[in-house]
């Protein structure tokens, strides 16, 4: 008995291990290559089998990216200034409404929390085509604060809802002990809620930013030469070199970089604020 | 009377006031969009000097939607790419939340790991895979041929059926992560005492799998199974830089083809009108999904 | 003056009345504790005198004036909350002077204040740190030092000790009833446990179901219960109730339960033939060799007295001995109840109808 619950147990943990090691190199293989690939010379990929000699290994391909594409610093600021907008935006008018729509019995606050979260998860295309008419006729086209607030169409639901679900488990005692303090709803809002509420707004902002910073569709259509973003720079870059694998992947390396840590640095704030999120109502 | 107000009036108009911003702005930028959206579908819109003519044409453009061969096929393609990278990323995706809920699987680095693929850009992403699939000198071709599981390369993206799939793949690989954190919040909801007394019971860990685990996670794979269709049926970058639809239109998938119809040929009213048809499919599984989260309300608030 | 009234208060949420026509005169610094199993209407009755919840219908009255339209603030209260609902980002001393912070005082002056009420309530060592870093007895005195620091007309405290272990809500009681003493600020407290209220109320409203059953002294409510609900509720052990018929006995009216007979109190409000229901209170109950048989079931000594549980024709019955009483279980024996000690009720409404109207 106790026999084979033993071996049982060894099986399930070898497969366990198995599982675990066949995940891990099906995950990371790409990326692994990915960083790889961006620091060897085009000799030493296009060898069967890639020649991966200390010898092979070089700065060079960041150095080219650099010149020949001028336009990726260009971007990654580009980038920058929009998903900070658009994060910065989406937080300032998401977290009010979150918190209204969490605790101050608002009425159908259940139906328009809904149907914020429908909402965001539209395809693009569906609001594309009326928004790249009025911001044409507006001439606010290839504008990056023009995309910047386009963006919120999906930052601000994601927002209001990770924030909404953080809040609906504050302790009410908290407010009603602020409302006996003397604090009114926005004064209960700005100095009890906000301050408590630093880490699922740390969850959402670094969501909110991550989004904007690898948002493609808008992007295409709502922008030319002045306003584009890293993800087009380095989808043109792939077009324009894709035989200079090396310089490819090192484009494609330093436009992930940033938000590749951010999500590193708070990977268990996306995971609560997130996932959990998105199983409770 | 104004200047007292009692605690519960004081918050419920002050909430009015805290929810007003942001709706005014999903206002101006969703429903308004979305509401000339389904009226661009039923005018045939022409731009003229950089003007836009809109003429009635009524339900003409889905008159010409459900007899146009392309979308016919990206109606079916679309169709085959959703029900497949749903079963597999659902598949996958809970195999790994099962893993990883192991306490083998606990440690932080295998979150890093998940949120990896999740985090890079859909667009970086197609470009790195552009570099793996390379029909000369990409890796994969490299390690198939070594492995011995294929005799000459591949050309990956260069038939009809095989670009698909391999598109389905990559997309796979992407998605994973996510659907596989959504499982692993719902097994983590899941009350230890009902292994332990499977266990004492006497049930082996297929027993235990079957008639613990997976009726208490069956809503969070409804969940996964629905926001995993809405997701598919969103892909486009990576069609954009892997495929651009070709070869042969086998992966214009209908996202695809109304940002195509719309933004190459110009066809507004038709786009709108293909792009009307994505948006009826989302909402309805968005309805669902709401639907879906419902009964967990009840149950958590009781 | 009354300092606080409520007249004809109800409150319902959708189809549910929590609260039926209440009505309640609080006198000037006086330390009244609304009593009641969970789910009686107490905590909202609170919450309605506080500003945080509107009631349905009713005025509520401060001072003779109507202050249904005012916010918490403006009605001068201070409330202490049952998880105490300390600020958990601020220090033990911003806690204390938020609510001073809130009315615009300056720095100084509110550091100054906030010094006074820490010394005074020992938090003094205490005042730099957060609340996750401090004992439940600790957050517990924050609380009440948060309310202190306002000087409130009115101290509300909503089952503050509840998350207290035994030995330490015990002291906080003494150190509430003293506070109160030394301070004369009126104050209402809601809870559920009996004892707690007796100890430390100067009146009681006792609640159920919506509705106050008794309103007065300690000695009142437990001596002299207006409904048979109040006489459960209050004292420990139970109360012990037994249904009987009213009969005309030797010396006036009697209630006869089963073989046994029980004088009834004079002045009973009853008619030979009623049915009735009486009480006892377990230190009125005396083994004696004569009076209703009964048999010892369990004998459960506490130190300072013993409960005895006897079994008679009404059912089980608890006798508190003083001392050690040396009983055996299964024993017989006999009990009698001096008829001015014994309660008697209505059966249908529930209210007194006999006993004692002295104190």
């Amino acid at each position: 008995m106790s026999f084979a619950a033993r071996r049982t147990g060894l099986a399930t943990r070898l497969g366990v291990l198995l599982g675990l090691g066949v995940f891990l190199v099906w995950s990371l293989a790409p990326v692994v290559w990915l960083v790889l690939s961006s620091f060897l010379t085009q000799r030493a990929l296009i060898a069967q089998p890639p020649d991966l000699a200390p010898a092979s290994f070089t700065l060079q391909n960041f150095v080219a990216v650099m010149q020949s594409a001028a336009s990726l610093g260009h971007g990654m600021l580009n980038s920058f200034i929009v998903a900070s907008f658009s994060t910065a935006l989406a937080l300032a008018l998401g977290a009010p409404a979150a918190y209204a729509l969490a605790r101050l019995s608002l009425p159908r606050a259940n139906v328009i929390s809904f149907m914020i979260l429908a909402t965001q998860m539209l395809p693009g295309i569906a609001i594309a085509i009326p928004l790249f008419i009025v911001i044409t006729r507006l001439g606010l086209i290839d504008n990056v604060w023009t995309l910047g607030l386009v963006y919120l169409s999906f930052n601000l639901p994601i927002v209001i809802w990770i924030l909404r679900g953080f809040f609906l488990g504050i302790p009410q005692g908290l407010e009603r002990a602020a409302a006996v303090d003397g604090a009114g709803p926005v004064r209960t809002f700005r100095y009890i809620i906000l301050p408590i509420s630093i880490p699922p707004l740390a969850a959402a902002a670094v969501f909110a930013f991550i989004e904007a910073w690898n948002e493609f569709f808008f992007a295409l259509i709502l922008t030319r030469k002045s306003a584009e973003t890293v993800p087009l720079v380095v989808a043109q870059f792939a077009g324009q070199y894709q035989t200079v694998f090396g310089q490819m992947m090192a484009a494609a390396l330093i436009s992930v970089a940033p938000v590749i840590l951010l999500a590193i640095i708070f990977k268990d704030q996306i995971v609560r604020g997130f996932a959990d999120g998105m199983m409770k109502g | 009377m104004r200047a007292f107000q009692t605690y519960e009036r004081r918050r419920r108009s002050a909430g009015a006031a805290f929810v007003a911003p942001a709706l005014a702005v999903l206002a101006l930028i969703l429903a308004y969009p979305i509401l000339d959206s389904i009226w661009l579908a039923l005018q045939r819109v022409t731009l003229k000097a950089g003007q836009v003519e809109r003429t009635w044409v009524g339900a003409e453009n889905f008159h010409r939607l459900f007899n146009d061969e392309t979308a016919l096929r990206a109606i079916f393609n679309t169709a085959y790419f959703s029900i497949a990278e749903v079963v597999l990323v659902v598949g996958i995706g809970l195999g790994v939340a099962l893993l990883l809920n192991n306490a083998m699987g606990r440690s932080g680095f295998f979150r890093v790991v998940l949120v990896i693929p999740w985090a890079i850009a859909p667009v970086a992403n197609a470009v790195l895979w552009k570099w793996i699939l390379n029909a000369n000198y990409g890796v994969l071709n490299g390690v198939l041929t070594s492995l011995g599981l294929i005799e000459h390369n591949q050309v990956w993206l260069g038939t009809p059926t095989m670009a698909l799939n391999v598109l389905l793949l990559v997309d796979v690989w992407k998605s994973i992560p996510f659907v596989a954190l959504l499982m692993l919040a719902g097994l983590q909801q899941v009350p230890k005492v009902l292994y332990r007394a499977a266990y004492m019971d006497g049930a082996g860990s297929f027993q235990t799998f079957v008639h613990i685990t997976l009726p208490s996670i069956k809503t969070a794979i409804a969940i996964a199974v629905v926001l995993q269709t809405i997701w598919s049926l969103r892909v486009f970058d990576l069609i954009f830089v892997l495929t651009r639809g070709g070869p042969a239109d086998a992966t214009v998938l209908l996202n695809f083809l109304a940002y195509r119809v719309t933004f190459n040929f110009l066809d507004l009213g038709y786009g709108a009108a293909i792009a009307n048809l994505v948006f009826a499919a989302t909402f309805i599984l968005a309805i669902i999904y709401i639907w879906l989260l419902k009964p967990r309300r009840r149950v958590a608030a009781s | 003056m009354p300092q606080v009234e409520l007249r004809n208060i109800s409150k319902s949420f959708g189809s549910v009345t929590v609260c039926h026509d209440v009505n309640l005169i609080i006198e000037d610094r006086a330390f009244v504790t609304l009593l009641g199993p969970s789910g009686c209407g107490k905590t909202t009755t609170l919450n309605m005198l506080a500003g945080l919840e509107d009631p349905s219908a009713g005025d509520i009255l401060m001072d003779g004036q109507r202050v249904n339209e005012r916010s918490p603030v403006d009605r001068d209260v201070a409330m202490v909350f049952q998880n105490y609902a300390l600020y958990p980002h601020m220090t033990v001393a911003e806690n204390i002077g938020f609510t001073l912070r809130m009315r615009h005082m300056g720095r100084g002056e509110i550091r100054r204040r906030v010094e006074e009420v820490a010394r005074s309530l020992e938090l003094g060592p205490l005042l730099d740190r957060l609340p996750a870093q401090l004992s439940g007895g600790q957050q517990q005195r924050v609380a009440i030092g948060r309310a202190l620091v306002r000087e409130p007309r009115v101290f509300l405290f909503d089952e503050p000790f509840s998350n207290l272990d035994a030995s330490l809500r015990i002291r906080m009681r003494a150190e509430v009833k003293e506070l109160h003493q030394r301070l004369g600020v009126t104050s209402i407290f809601v809870t559920h446990d009996q004892e707690e209220a007796m100890s430390i109320s100067d009146q009681i409203a006792v609640m159920s179901k919506g509705r106050i059953e008794q309103f007065g002294t300690p000695e009142e409510v437990y001596a002299r219960p207006a409904t048979r609900t109040v006489a459960a509720f209050i004292g420990n052990p139970q109360i012990d109730l037994a249904s009987g018929r009213v009969e005309h006995g030797a010396d006036g009216l009697i209630c006869r339960v089963g073989e046994a007979e029980l004088a009834l109190p004079a002045g009973t409000e009853a008619v030979a033939g009623q049915a009735v229901e009486v009480g006892v209170r377990s230190e009125h109950v005396q083994l004696s060799d004569t009076g209703a048989a009964a048999r010892v079931r369990l004998v459960q000594p506490v130190g300072p007295a013993t409960h005895v549980t006897l079994d008679w024709a009404g059912g089980t019955l608890t006798a508190t001995l003083p001392g050690i009483a040396r009983l055996a279980a299964g024993s017989a024996t006999a009990f009698a109840i001096a008829p001015e000690n014994l309660l008697v009720f209505d059966p249908d409404s529930g209210k007194r109808i006999g006993g004692r109207t002295d104190a």
